[in-house]
């Protein structure tokens, strides 16, 4: 039966675990992921969900765990965030690698030692390396979803590789909106059970993959992620036509007709962007908004195809790269995707939020003004503008 | 084409031997074969001379001698 | 000559004739006894560098990631055994030395916390021997390796007692140079559920310094010396398995290179240690010694 409530989005993720009968649950709990584990915890001891839930010892294990499990033909749910994803690093190189579709939570928050328990970006992005595909939610509808359509997309036979849902902590795992609920038939149609064809660690049908190099191991990995670009929209599509929500797979343009310029924003923060945006509009602001939703395989023909439509973006990046070649880590891929067109636009870029602080409306505000600036005056003031560093007046 | 490089090798001598098995036990490498006939026979293909069988053998019916000799 | 019987008795065996180990090493020697006992419906996950090389050989199923991961991606599997519903399958996952007594330890430890349903064993070559003979916790007093080239300094971590500790059903030490014992302490851990952990000290020539003939002869010597006694714990009640006079240490310790320079009163440290640790053993033989 399908139903709708209030839902804090780490309740969301563990519905969305329950309906895509994830059989294994490796878990260690770390804030603001925790609820996570323990609504899934809850959802097992009262019969609702039925998976094996590992209360493992440590990220790290929980992560080795996974390994095994999915190799073994276990369908995978785990999640972390931050300090415990870091814990992790040394396993997280291995799904994709071995072309495991683990399906993970990171729920965004800041690394020690400049942040402390509320989101940014770096986590999550500190993967993007590694060949994860890595998907940004706005709210815990989204959560839900994107956990279903991340399953669909990892255990595609020319995809198999590992997704990490991504959603900001505090903003999106502990903030409830009206989220509704599939009805589990309906998915069970949708996202039919996992079979690996490349492995089976049972002895009566011991198949493993054949030896490859590592150069040839490597290119496949990098073609799957070439293809899962639009593997991910026709998923995102497919959802849409039998539960009535979609996306965009990649990226959403909101409110971009006939825009001058337009940010580029990812998770929690877009819900208020979208606002702020819709009531620049009103007043005659020529400012669209582009929603990343899709990290990694960044969309860069995406962005090729509409970024001549624009004199300036704005790219808005919850992260720092220390020491990187201009600016965030979304503006310098951004950048790179960009700059083999002859005509292109120019690129302002925002750090804001850094450590989990709030981004207010008058914040971005002040970064759709400055890229509107940039787009008249075809040039930035600066590589990057710390938002933060300005005194913008009230919250709101 | 692998190579296996081997500086001694085992040899059996038949009458001495027993049959008791131990040097198919205890070969660490799973290349020494008691037969149906009760007969010791070595896999020169994956032996590495490494001697334990002779040092096992009760009756000393396995001598390492130097490879290519066998 | 005798090819195709060989190749007919690799697939029994279910272990590849000539593994990438040193001569003589103890680690193909181990998994050639025991799959004799565990058989084909067998899945093994296991890992460390040495280890590796036999595991490369055997012809059942087998899964590792690295040393660092030793138990946890076993952890996995059960879970997913499990979840199809095959306790049929044997789980057995095992790890070198360096991985159970230092980079894995703690995860060993938890696994025996859960009661994960495996069979963990420690492949114990007393060293991490793949990447050139450095000392691990498990390396005993007074052994040279390279990273302790005047001796080890601290005694031998007991990982054995340590697991049962943590009440686990059953705990074993065992040795390739009494396979019988061994065989039964498989055949034991397989009829049961939960966590079961063996533990067997396995001879390196090439580590230890000694002529490679003598593997299985020294490795005898560990455990006739009772410097590697034969004991199992089970539901937390001891047993001792084998009672014979101890020979002196002084005869294990002068087979191998590795304890060369040992001083005559560190020769005698030692036999005080294991005369302590045997005396302790024969007290509590038969008893509940984990409550």
């Amino acid at each position: 039966m399908s139903f709708t409530r209030m839902m804090e989005g780490n309740e969301a993720a563990a519905w969305g675990a329950k309906l895509a009968r994830a059989d294994v649950v490796p878990a260690y709990p770390i804030t603001p992921q925790t609820e996570l584990i323990s609504n899934i915890a809850s959802l097992i001891a009262d019969g609702t969900m039925k998976t094996e839930y590992i209360k493992v010892e440590g990220e790290h294990t929980a992560m080795a765990a996974a390994v095994g499990a999915s190799a073994a033909g276990a369908r995978v749910f785990t999640a972390s965030s931050s300090q415990g994803i870091a814990f992790m690093d040394e396993p997280l190189w291995i799904p994709p690698g071995r072309r495991l579709p683990i399906v993970m939570c990171m729920v965004n928050r800041s690394m020690a030692p400049l942040g402390g328990l509320r989101p940014d970006h770096n986590d999550s992005m500190h993967q993007r390396d590694k060949g994860w595909i890595l998907l940004y939610c706005e709210n815990s509808q989204e959560v839900l979803d994107t956990i279903l359509q991340a399953y669909k997309i990892a255990e595609n036979p020319e995809i198999y590789l590992p997704v990490g849902v991504c959603y900001d902590g505090y903003f999106v795992s502990a903030t409830a909106t009206p989220t509704t609920v599939p009805d589990q038939a309906k998915v069970d149609e949708w996202l039919p059970p996992y079979k690996h064809e490349w492995y089976d660690l049972m002895p009566d049908s011991y198949k493993m993959p054949p030896p490859k190099s590592f150069l040839k191991q490597r290119i496949g990995v990098a073609e799957a992620h070439q293809k899962a670009k639009k593997v991910i929209e026709a998923v995102d599509v497919d959802y849409k036509k039998h539960f009535g929500r979609g996306y965009g797979g990649l990226i959403e343009e909101y409110n971009c007709d006939g825009a001058e310029a337009v940010l580029v924003t990812m998770d929690s923060m877009t819900g208020t962007a979208k606002d702020v945006i819709d009531e620049m509009r009103a007043d005659g602001k020529t400012i669209g908004l582009i929603k990343l939703k899709c990290f990694r395989p960044f969309p860069t023909e995406k962005f090729r195809e509409i970024a001549p439509k624009y004199n300036a973006i704005g790219v808005v990046d919850r992260n720092n790269s220390f020491g990187s070649a201009g600016g965030g880590i979304v503006a310098v891929e951004l950048a790179r995707a960009l700059y083999d067109l002859s005509e292109r636009p120019v690129i302002a870029n925002f750090h804001v939020g850094l450590s989990g602080t709030d981004v207010t409306m008058n914040q971005i505000r002040y970064m759709a003004d400055e890229t509107l600036e940039a787009a008249k005056k075809g040039k930035v003031k600066q590589v990057v503008d710390w938002v933060e560093t300005h005194d913008l007046g009230e919250v709101m | 084409m692998s190579q296996i490089v081997r500086s001694f090798a085992p040899k059996v001598d038949q009458e001495k031997c027993i049959g008791c098995g131990m040097c198919q036990l205890y070969c660490p490498e799973s290349t020494v074969m008691l037969t149906e006939e009760k007969k010791v026979v070595f896999d020169y293909r994956f032996c590495k001379g490494c001697g334990v069988c002779a040092n096992e053998c009760p009756v000393g019916a396995i001598v390492m001698v130097k490879e290519g000799t066998q | 000559m005798y090819n195709d019987e060989f190749e007919k008795y690799y697939e029994e065996q279910l272990i590849q004739g000539g593994t990438t180990c040193c001569p003589g090493c103890g680690g193909p020697l181990f998994w050639k006894l025991a799959l004799k006992t565990l058989g084909k419906n067998t899945i093994v996950y296991g890992d460390g560098p040495c280890a590796m090389c036999a595991l490369r050989s055997i012809k059942i199923p087998h899964y590792a990631i690295h040393f660092s991961f030793i138990a946890d991606g076993a952890t996995g599997i059960s879970a997913a055994l499990r979840a199809k519903g095959r306790n049929d399958v044997t789980l057995v996952s095992s790890g070198g030395d360096g991985a159970s007594s230092d980079i894995s330890f703690g995860k060993i430890s938890a696994a025996a916390e859960r009661n994960e349903n495996m069979i963990q064993i420690c492949i114990d070559n007393e060293a991490y021997m793949n990447t050139g003979i450095q000392k691990s916790g498990l390396t005993p007093y007074g052994a040279w390796t390279t990273t302790t080239p005047t001796g080890k300094e601290s005694n031998k971590k007991d990982i054995p007692m340590i697991v049962a500790a943590h009440k686990v059903p059953y705990v074993a030490t065992a040795s390739v140079a009494y396979p019988q014992d061994l065989a039964r302490k498989l055949e034991k851990a397989k009829s049961i559920d939960g966590f079961k952990y063996i533990h067997t000290v396995i001879p390196c020539p090439t580590g230890w310094r000694f002529d490679p003939a003598k593997a299985v002869e020294v490795t005898r010597l560990g455990v006739d010396t009772w410097v590697n006694p034969l004991y199992e714990v089970e539901a937390g009640v001891l047993k001792v398995n084998r009672k014979a006079e101890a020979k002196p240490v002084q005869e294990y310790l002068g087979a191998q290179g590795r304890f060369r320079r040992l001083s005559e009163d560190q020769i005698a440290y030692v036999q005080g240690e294991v005369d302590k640790k045997r005396d302790d053993l024969l007290a509590n033989d038969a008893k509940k010694i984990i409550h």
